[in-house]
């Protein structure tokens, strides 16, 4: 139950390609994360697998069945929007009726269902209140609320905690999580904030403009991102990214110095996470400090090679840097990325 | 009280509230001094209607049953040469009156009209109210027009809002078009379309009907325009949701769109309701049978071509303004109110 195969998916409006063929596999139980810059078709992808919205061209199969051509209410699947959409002249338990009652449920089924996930979701004392009625925590609840009653094969989530303040949603985020091992239930969710999806995920999938660029779990994805994009995209702060040029097993830094690194010969671009990088005195590294983030139990270093390369480091516990310092810095050679010219790793 | 003499700042009277004061006093007195007067005047008698120069508040002359006249006699204060006394007036010849003593019915008494002042007190002729009831048939015009008020806006509701459904939430071909064409049959007013309407009308065979008032102005454009404004704020993640839902397109129709549109759906009943209430010319031109009458044409009844029977005229004038008044008072806070986007953040 629950396994979502998408084949060579694509998506037009008008002369725009918003979709350029997406090949995905969910696999049964799985969360998956469709993470990405917004504008990316994230939210387009989710939409068509909801059916809500057709793709130009494509199949679409759950659980092997071709459902493209069906309607959304035909499915099986429930979706927590990124506005909730509640409907706001309905009680909470009317919120949660509506759909069982479009499908004729008989009433006693209908209240067992509503009433165990409100135990599930603490939302019992809110059922008879409305919308408006409720603080944007609550609000969140009731909308899985919905989607959970239905029993669903698989469960969307775009965006849903997107307009939660940034404590709830780090909490938002734990108690998916665990709903998601409790219920055990496909969930696909959409998000731009890599935070989010590196934390929930048993597999995230990165997009970028219509492509699918990597789907990997978060670690894979965090070790051994498959390109620049991917690279840049996941880990906060960013990875430096430098170009290089490499010859005979040496490659110099654009702006920097030479390292040894056996990589092969040609342009390239070096990838180096800032967490990677350590003070060290006779490091190959020397950059003068521009900037100290000192957030106590780390600092974030911001500083230029000597050719004007910027570089950002992130150093354990509080260094005492001051702008103006100049520092050394080294790095262990296992832990860079290279990219090639087109982008790819090598 | 405090809110009613509320000022600006603190105690004392600022100039500015002065002017505020004045402003909506008479503000209060051009908008509703017309209806207080009609309200009052509506329980004058034909006589004091008829009064030069007009009062304010309606009263009956006093009268007197006096010894040797059949009827009532009216009684004046005379003030003269004799001193001050009532008497009653038994005729009026040019400027001289000849009037009795109610005590001492046998003698007539000559007095010059300048002289007197009539003795009146503040009374209601209710039988301006209870006249057209039982003597017109007004009670059978009152049904007729409630039934079709009542009517037609529940249709103009109804099928105003499918409509603005279709109109606002599916994306079809031509569907600004169709917006724009519905929109321009507001420039054509009723007079141009009323010779062809009376023929379909009365080719269809409902002259002397009340669905021949009713169906022809069902249709409004104003009313779709209005619902389809409103429903354009509602947001399509809703419909989507109920969607995802299993919910059918009638579902979210009736279900979602309909009670969420509930403040525009209230204006626009206000209109229709004023509306149809208040229609005259279409219904005269339909209804040419007393039995199917609606007010409006029954109160031109009354309104004959050589005179008005003015009482009567205004008694139920103010009778048909009752309904539209108390539309607007219990329906008054839909137009400002809003309920949509409550659920959404």
């Amino acid at each position: 139950m629950g396994r979502i195969a998408l084949h060579d998916i694509r998506k037009s409006f008008g002369a725009v390609d918003v979709l350029k063929g997406i090949d995905l596999t969910i696999e049964e139980g799985e969360l998956a994360v469709f993470v990405g810059p917004s504008g990316c078709g994230k939210s387009t992808l989710l939409r068509m697998i909801a059916g809500l919205d057709r793709p130009t061209s494509g199949r679409i199969e759950i659980n092997g069945t071709d459902v493209t051509a069906r309607g959304a209410a035909d499915r099986g699947l429930a979706m927590v929007f990124q506005s909730y959409a509640l409907y706001p002249h309905m009680t909470v338990r009317a919120n949660m009726a509506f759909g069982l009652e479009n499908t004729r449920m008989s009433r006693a089924e209908i209240d067992s269902r509503i009433s165990e996930a409100a135990t599930l979701l603490e939302i019992g004392p809110l059922l008879a209140r409305r919308p408006g009625q409720l603080s944007g925590g609550q609000r969140q609840r009731v909308a899985i609320g919905r989607a959970i009653v239905r029993r669903p094969t698989a469960f969307l989530l775009d965006e849903p905690l997107s307009n939660l303040d940034a404590e709830l949603r780090v909490s938002m985020r734990a108690e998916l999580s665990a709903l998601h091992d409790r219920l055990g239930a496909t969930m696909i969710h959409v998000t731009h904030d890599q935070v989010e999806a590196m934390t929930m995920a048993d597999r995230i999938v990165v997009m970028r403009a219509g492509r699918v660029e990597q789907v990997d779990t978060p670690l894979n994805l965090y070790n051994r991102p498959a390109n620049l994009f991917v690279a840049g995209f996941i880990g906060a702060p960013g990875m430096n990214l430098w170009p290089a040029e490499a010859a005979q097993g040496r490659v110099r830094i654009a702006g920097g110095p030479e390292v040894a690194l056996a990589l092969p010969d040609g342009p390239l671009t070096l990838g180096l996470r800032p967490q990677h990088l350590v003070l060290q005195g006779d490091g190959p590294l020397s950059l003068r400090v521009e900037l100290v983030e000192a957030l106590g139990a780390e600092s974030v270093v911001h500083g230029a090679l000597s050719g004007g390369t910027r570089v950002l480091a992130v150093l354990p516990g509080q260094p005492g840097l001051k702008r103006g310092d100049s520092i050394a810095l080294g790095f262990d050679p296992g832990l860079v990325h290279a990219f090639g010219a087109a982008g790819q790793r090598l | 009280m405090t809110f009613l003499l509320k000022r600006r700042g603190g105690k004392g009277w600022h100039w500015t509230d002065i002017v505020t004061f004045l402003w909506l006093g008479a503000g209060l007195m051009v908008m509703f001094g017309p209806a207080v007067w009609l309200v009052l005047s509506s329980f004058k008698s034909p006589a004091g209607l008829a009064e030069f120069p007009p009062t304010l508040l309606p009263y009956q002359a006093q009268t007197a049953v006096v010894e040797g006249h059949d009827n009532p006699l009216p009684l004046f204060v005379v003030t003269d040469a004799a001193g001050s006394r009532t008497l009653a007036e038994v005729r009026r010849v040019g400027t001289v009156a000849q009037m009795v003593d109610p005590a001492n019915p046998a003698e007539i008494v000559r007095v010059n009209i300048a002289d007197r002042e009539p003795v009146r007190s503040i009374g209601f002729a209710w039988e301006n109210y209870l006249g057209p009831f039982e003597r017109f048939d007004f009670l059978r015009f009152t049904m007729n027009s409630v039934f079709v008020t009542v009517t037609a806006t529940l249709i103009t509701l109804l099928s105003s809002s499918m409509a603005a459904f279709a109109l606002s939430k599916y994306e079809f071909r031509g569907r600004s078009a169709v917006v724009v064409l519905i929109l321009a049959t507001l420039m054509i007013p009723l007079s141009v379309i009323l010779v062809p309407l009376y023929s379909i009308v009365s080719a269809v065979g409902l002259m002397n009907t009340l669905w021949g008032v009713i169906l022809p102005t069902v249709a409004t454009p104003t009313g779709v325009f209005l619902l389809r404004q409103y429903m354009l704020t509602i947001p399509d993640e809703l419909l989507e949701a109920a969607r995802m839902d299993h919910a059918s397109e009638w579902q979210i129709y009736w279900r979602i769109v309909l009670p969420l549109s509930a403040p525009a759906l209230a204006v626009l009943a206000i209109f229709s309701v004023v509306w149809r209430w208040n229609d005259f010319l279409w219904p005269l031109i339909v209804l040419s049978r007393p039995e199917v009458y609606t007010l409006q044409v029954g109160l031109n009844a009354y309104a004959g071509e050589l005179n008005v029977q003015w009482n009567y005229l205004l008694a139920m004038t103010v009778i048909t303004m009752i309904p539209v008044v108390l539309v607007f008072v219990f329906l008054q806070r839909f137009i400002t109110a809003g309920i949509a986007g409550t659920g959404l953040k």
